[in-house]
């Protein structure tokens, strides 16, 4: 799956249902996106337009009603729930408003997390999480539990899950949404660098001001684009991944 | 796959580690079951073994007679069980006897034939065993004699032989018993020998010798002709030909009753065998009463996995977001139900052992250990661990990670 000519992620009328009949309400509406590597991409709209939704389905974590999908050029509905789940651990990282980092579990333990179901040695997964967190100024907070630590502190460690296993694509549902101005100046200088380093990101957020991140912004009504804007020419985003990492080639 | 199932074992035993009094609690409820079976087989081992180390002692040229054909069908054993006596219509007589003795390679036959009745000593003993037997019977099993002599040719027809402890209940001391009167159903014996004391009640004989008085067989018979043969015991002179002679006696037996099959021949293991199934199939009762904690216990391992599962929602919907797959997940579960049965499993067989040599030490039973046992109870508990964990495990696997991710505890 090199997938060069293709854009990572390609999306055509795709439409998310909910209820049927009179309690029937579309969460998205015949949406038509197109994304290339290398993106940073803001949605915003108001509650309920189907942001979180989009970023669901584009993470696997859920299905459109009807539509297509393609991932780096490959139809979604033909990939298995198997196939879909390694993509999840290699591929894809999520980032999340109320940061999700298990509460059991430590610092390190959490953000080695993908590795643990891309089938890499412990010894590989603590080594892998340590040099991750060390980027991120918390290596000192491995052996911390979650609770132990900041708000902005656990987003970043939900960063570092994020890239522990160098994804292409990385959705942030609200990073900021839980942190104060500060931290939330932190983590987004921490999703800036990663964009620099060729990830694709999407991130949904309602703050406007976080919008000069992006290379592109779009507004979303109603489960449609309302508008949408590129800041950024195509031939001037960051270089795809492949070229600056190492990277485990699937298959 | 290694790798992954080791990832999955560390997590469920650190899983279970931050639950250590629920998941100890838990483990007890399959150690318990688990113990009641052991507990239930080692004593039913240790009294077949008992049976089969007294059959060894007598030597390999021991064949038995018994009325009735051998018993395997589990619906004869009930038959069996369900009779008020079993050998209430034994079909074998005291010619037999004779017709066995006739046969070639044959050292001493002896017959056991019962009758229960008052036996008036210097005390009465209301509803004594008497065995009617021949001189032959010493030379089968060896007995020690405590003072006296035991049966023999120069004996009179009235003389009896008596067990240790009835001695002493028909005479208060089991010494100076000798030439002392019994009257069995207004007949009068002279006590001409009185056995060592044997403690074995579970032998291959059915009979307490401890507790009995042995007279010639058809002494007793003239007495009580209502006596039944219960079993005759035959002493082969060569061990090469046994199954031979076995073959033989039953042709001959056949022969003697018109063809009628209604006795049975053992030798060697089978020896064990009527005592044995008796056994087998009550243990097996009781192992099944048994196996309903098990599966109480069971019930609790599925029941503290469903809350482990429905505690764990958020978790589960963060992993499926980093890339665990739905057997990931059930993998997870299934090796926490797993790790507690048989760690349950494991604490039952300590705990079924210690409890059968607590009972070693008041009875003759000894627990019995084998390789079965062991191989039963491991494989009890993981199929335990499965069935009561394969639900909640499928639970876990198959909930919907958007919705998980919404759930806080």
């Amino acid at each position: 799956m090199t997938g060069k000519g293709h854009p990572i992620i390609e999306l055509k009328k795709l439409t998310k249902r909910y209820g049927y009949g009179d309690t029937e309400s579309f969460a998205l509406k015949d949406f038509d996106l197109t994304v290339k590597r290398g993106e940073f991409i803001m949605i915003m709209g108001p509650s309920g337009c189907g942001k979180t939704t989009l970023l669901n389905i584009i993470g696997l974590l859920d299905q459109a009603t009807s539509g297509s999908y393609s991932l780096n050029g490959e139809a979604v509905e033909s990939i298995s729930k198997r196939r879909q789940a390694r993509l999840r651990a290699r591929k894809i990282g999520f980032v999340f408003q109320n940061f999700n980092l298990i509460s059991d579990l430590s610092v390190i333990e959490n953000v080695a997390l993908p590795l643990v179901y891309s089938g890499y040695s412990k010894t590989h997964r603590l080594t892998q999480a340590s040099s991750t967190l060390g980027r991120f100024h918390l290596k000192e907070r491995e052996y911390y539990m979650p609770w132990q630590l900041s708000g902005g502190q656990q987003q970043r460690v939900a960063i570092a899950r994020t890239i522990v296993s160098d994804p292409e694509i990385i959705l942030a549902d609200e990073p900021t949404g839980n942190l104060d101005s500060r931290s939330s100046h932190i983590v987004m200088e921490e999703l800036k660098n990663i964009h620099q380093e060729g990830n694709t990101i999407i991130m949904v957020t309602h703050n406007p001001s976080l919008t000069t991140y992006a290379t592109r912004v779009i507004n979303m009504l109603d489960g449609h684009i309302d508008t949408d804007i590129k800041t950024v020419a195509d031939r001037d985003l960051p270089q795809p991944i492949s070229v600056r990492f190492n990277k485990k080639e699937e298959n | 796959m290694a790798l992954l199932l080791r990832t999955h074992y560390n997590l469920a035993k650190a899983s279970l580690k931050q639950n250590r009094t629920r998941s100890f609690l838990t483990c007890l409820g399959i150690a318990i079951g688990v113990a009641s079976i052991i507990l239930i087989l080692s004593l039913m081992g240790s009294i077949k073994n008992l049976i089969a180390t007294q059959v060894s002692s007598i030597g390999s040229n021991l064949i038995v007679v018994r009325p009735a054909t051998h018993k395997d069908a589990v619906s004869s054993i009930i038959e069996e069980l369900t009779s008020s006596n079993q050998y209430a219509k034994s079909s074998l007589t005291l010619s037999d006897v004779d017709k066995i003795k006739g046969l070639e390679n044959i050292s001493a036959v002896a017959p056991i034939a019962i009758s229960n009745n008052t036996i008036h000593g210097d005390n009465t003993v209301n509803s004594g065993t008497i065995v009617g037997t021949n001189a032959d019977f010493i030379n089968i099993q060896n007995f020690s004699i405590s003072s006296g002599s035991f049966l023999d040719k120069n004996s009179p027809d009235n003389a009896a032989v008596v067990g240790y402890s009835i001695a002493i209940e028909l005479f208060g001391t089991p010494d100076n018993s000798i030439t002392k009167t019994i009257s069995i159903r207004g007949q009068k014996f002279i006590v001409t020998g009185v056995l060592e004391k044997i403690e074995d009640p579970i032998n291959f004989n059915n009979v307490d010798l401890d507790n009995a008085v042995l007279i010639d067989a058809n002494m007793l018979h003239s007495i009580d002709n209502s006596i039944q043969i219960q079993q005759i015991n035959i002493k082969t002179s060569t061990t090469d030909t046994i199954s031979e002679t076995a073959s033989n006696i039953n042709d001959a037996l056949i022969k003697e009753k018109a063809g009628d099959n209604n006795f049975s021949v053992a030798y060697g293991d089978q020896i064990t065998h009527p005592t044995g199934s008796l056994i087998t199939i009550i243990s097996g009762i009781l192992a099944m009463v048994a196996s309903i904690s098990l599966v109480v216990g069971g019930i609790g391992v599925m029941n503290i996995m469903l809350v482990s599962v429905s505690e764990r929602t958020h978790e589960i919907g963060i992993r499926k977001a980093v890339g665990a797959s739905n057997s990931n997940i059930l993998l997870q579960f299934l090796f926490e139900s797993l790790i507690l049965s048989l760690l349950g499993g494991l604490f039952g067989l300590a705990l079924g052992y210690i409890i059968a040599f607590l009972i070693s030490l008041i009875t003759p039973f000894s627990p019995y250990i084998s390789l079965e046992i062991l191989a039963i109870t491991v494989a009890t508990s993981l199929i335990v661990g499965i069935i009561f964990g394969l639900y909640p495990a499928l639970k876990a696997a198959h909930k919907n990670p958007i919705e998980s991710l919404k759930h806080y505890r």
